[in-house]
């Protein structure tokens, strides 16, 4: 009894730990972000808010284009979202099921388009955008981001679905599912929190990238093209405000999503 | 428990958020555009029989130019400060719509390139540092300004920026906009001690070293200082000053018998060098210390002493060797896509960005120094105007030798660099034997220009092929 009470604590222990290794951070960079700026000059920096200035946010925001890349962020993420599941999932979903002529080839060629450096695609795909006529826009930065997140959107969907029994959807055909309403109402519940997992992959990816991001528009530009690259050449105060302004959305977001991601914690533990 | 507390925090993040989304809205940073209605009056007499006084109004608009939408993509001024400033000061006259976009360098070079591949471009003007601009001329991306440079030639650029500014061809690509650079402050105090008949704005390095020497008898301390730290500029001054000054060249008269005379002169001059040095990285604070009474170093690290007390330091010019005044300008230009969408605009652009007014606005907003002659108004704080005046004169100096950041060296500028603290510390610190500590820094420096392949720049004559130490 005592033993397992100790494992327990320190379980906690361990748990707290880890929060605190994530949360920290957010919270230094929160407290930075709202304080005037003589106060982030000092040192050491107070741990807690002595006095709140909206200020340096505030220059932030109001900075020209600031919020329109902001939306146009949010819009791309959701649109790389969007593309890469209903692209993805299905992809994966075929590699679990189905054994095809190919298939571990085509498993390689998916992951081998990960294999180039953007850097050095840049060029080219910038001409090819132009020539397309995509060129600064939402859509070709969202295209780009679903090329890079599709590899691991398959492979975790894959893999995702090849753990839901097949006996399961057999079961449901027998009792009059067609295939599709079997993956409706079967496979696609079961697996909502792989496909939730992948979700949150696909968001932040687009959230984050900023190489593609910044050479395939030019003022139509999504948030971390639009400041990320100057930050590091920004004063103290708004490092802060750009690093929160860019945390804070992505949290949002892993918010809504994860209670999904418990559903899979949740039936593993139990 | 977890979730708890964490809903409540992201409400309140997002509470945070949106109050300053809603009091952007009320306040929108809007850059006025300014319409000038020119009014003017005259009074004609009609003397006739009965002399009328009539008073005649003739209002003038002027006809409104707008110049349209310019896309200006730099790799200058690129903190978010300095976008505002860019945006919100320095282009708000210009008669048109300019979109300033801070870009990398990379990201820059790659975007201009891919737009001339696909032979749709949508960058107006291009400004960056000279360094960038032999890269984007390899591929074939620039436009010819010649003509507007003509039109320009009224505004006293220096001629030797202009040529800089062909890039080593007879034709114009870039058109320079602005500079930084290293000059010498000293205090007033140390100016008595000046060697006789000498001019302080047209120093030699032998007069230099007088000077030093004169302080040093008179206060028993020795009074120059270099920034020879560990992140100090000292390479720079070694690069751009002292081997073009006494060699013409940077790398080519590495091991050249100037070259030997150069370090005996100055391991003689290091005497009356503070001992310090070795440690000084930003030369403002010895200078205010009084530790030292004249220093090199780049205009940033310098401007605090005129800022402080602006009473008690001059701005000099660096001093001049056999060669000529070789200096270190630290150029940026304007140039325009091959396939601009707005070509007249463009130019409007750069033409607006030469004007006097707007160069005194670069100055004070971004501290880039005018590149044109300029008189500097009251309004600009005393110490940036004195170092202003030195930097106008060092670049204008007839015999000015304007000796170039290094280009194409990517990221071994760091060992290039070292190559000639090296020498610096082997000869000057550890009186090492000039001639063969030459021979072996030049053996090092020839193989960082093998790997990088850099063709010679500026003051170095073009080469075929990378750079070579004769």
């Amino acid at each position: 009894m005592r033993r397992w009470s100790w494992s327990r604590v320190w379980l906690h222990v361990l748990a707290v730990l880890l929060a605190l290794w994530v949360i920290v951070p957010i919270y230094l960079i929160a407290v930075a972000a709202f304080s005037p700026r003589d106060v982030i000059y000092k040192y050491p920096k107070p741990l807690f808010p002595t006095q709140v200035s909206l200020e340096t946010m505030l220059f932030f925001i109001r900075s020209s284009g600031v919020l329109d890349s902001v939306r146009r962020s949010i819009v791309v993420a959701l649109l790389t979202l969007a593309v890469s599941m209903a692209v993805g999932a299905p992809a994966g979903y075929a590699l679990a099921r189905y054994v095809f002529p190919g298939r571990d080839t085509f498993r390689i060629a998916i992951v081998s388009t990960r294999a180039f450096p953007i850097v050095i695609l840049s060029i080219p795909l910038a001409v090819s955008f132009i020539n397309l006529g995509l060129y600064d826009s939402v859509i070709s930065v969202a295209l780009m981001h679903t090329a890079l997140a599709l590899p691991f959107t398959i492979l975790v969907t894959s893999s995702v679905f090849a753990s839901v029994p097949v006996d399961l959807e057999e079961a449901a055909m027998t009792l009059g599912c067609s295939r599709l309403g079997a993956f409706w109402r079967i496979s696609l519940p079961l697996t909502l929190p792989g496909l939730a997992a992948a979700a949150i992959f696909t968001f932040v990816l687009s959230w984050n990238e900023v190489f593609a991001a910044a050479i395939l528009t030019l003022r139509n530009r999504t948030l971390p093209a639009h400041v990320l690259s100057v930050l590091n050449e920004s004063p103290l105060p708004f490092r802060f405000a750009g690093g929160f302004f860019l945390l804070v959305p992505a949290l949002i977001f892993m918010l809504f999503i994860r209670r999904y991601l418990f559903n899979l914690w949740g039936r593993v533990v139990r | 428990m977890r979730r708890t507390i964490l809903i409540p925090l992201l409400i309140l993040l997002v509470a945070l958020v949106v109050a300053a989304c809603q009091q952007q809205q009320a306040q929108p940073p809007t850059p006025q555009v300014i319409e000038k209605t020119v009014v003017v009056e005259k009074t004609v007499v009609v003397e006739k029989e009965k002399p009328v006084e009539k008073t005649v109004v003739v209002e003038v608009t002027p006809t409104p130019v707008d110049y349209g939408n310019v896309v200006i993509l730099s790799t200058q001024a690129k903190p978010i400060e300095e976008q505002e400033k860019m945006r919100g000061v320095v282009l708000a006259d210009f008669p048109g719509t300019p979109e300033f976009i801070a870009e990398d360098e990379g990201v820059l070079i790659d975007r201009v390139v891919a737009e001339a591949q696909a032979g749709k471009g949508s960058v107006d003007v291009i400004i960056a540092l000279h360094g960038t601009f032999p890269v984007l001329l390899a591929e074939d991306t620039l436009m010819d300004v010649s003509d507007l440079m003509a039109d320009l030639s009224d505004r006293g650029i220096p001629e030797k920026f202009v040529e800089l500014g062909k890039l080593g061809t007879d034709t114009q690509y870039y058109i320079p906009i602005m500079q930084a650079t290293y000059i010498f402050a000293a205090n007033k105090a140390a100016l008595e001690y000046l060697p006789e008949g000498a001019d302080p704005d047209k120093l030699t390095y032998e007069q230099l070293r007088e000077w030093g020497k004169n302080m040093q008898e008179a206060t028993g301390e020795q009074k120059l200082g270099f920034p020879a730290g560990e992140r100090g500029l000292m390479h720079r001054f070694l690069e751009g000053y002292l081997y073009p000054s006494y060699t013409g060249t940077m790398v080519t008269g590495f091991r050249s018998p100037e070259a030997a005379t150069m370090w005996g002169e100055f391991r003689d001059t290091w005497q009356y060098v503070n001992v310090q040095s070795v440690a000084y990285e930003f030369m403002q604070e010895p200078l205010l210390a009084e530790e030292v009474w004249v220093a090199f170093d780049h205009t940033a690290r310098l401007i605090n002493a005129f800022k402080e007390r602006p009473d008690d330091f001059v701005a000099l010019p660096a001093p001049s060797g056999p060669a000529g005044l070789g200096f270190m300008p630290v150029i940026v230009g304007a140039a325009i896509p091959k396939n601009a969408p707005n070509p007249e605009g463009a130019k409007a652009m750069i033409e607006y960005l030469t004007r006097p007014e707007t160069q005194i606005a670069i100055l004070r907003e971004i501290g880039f120094f005018p590149v044109t002659s300029v008189d500097f108004p009251g309004y600009v704080s005393v110490g940036i105007r004195k170092e202003g005046e030195a930097v106008a004169k060092q670049a204008a100096a007839p015999n000015a030798i304007p000796a170039l950041l290094p280009v194409g060296l990517g990221e071994k500028g760091g060992e290039f660099n070292k190559v000639y603290r090296d020498t610096f510390t082997r000869i000057v610190l550890n009186g090492e034997d000039i001639q063969t500590v030459l021979e072996e820094e030049a053996a090092n420096l020839q193989a960082i220009l093998d790997a990088t392949g850099a063709p010679c720049w500026p003051p170095d004559p073009p080469s075929e092929g990378p750079c070579q130490v004769k």
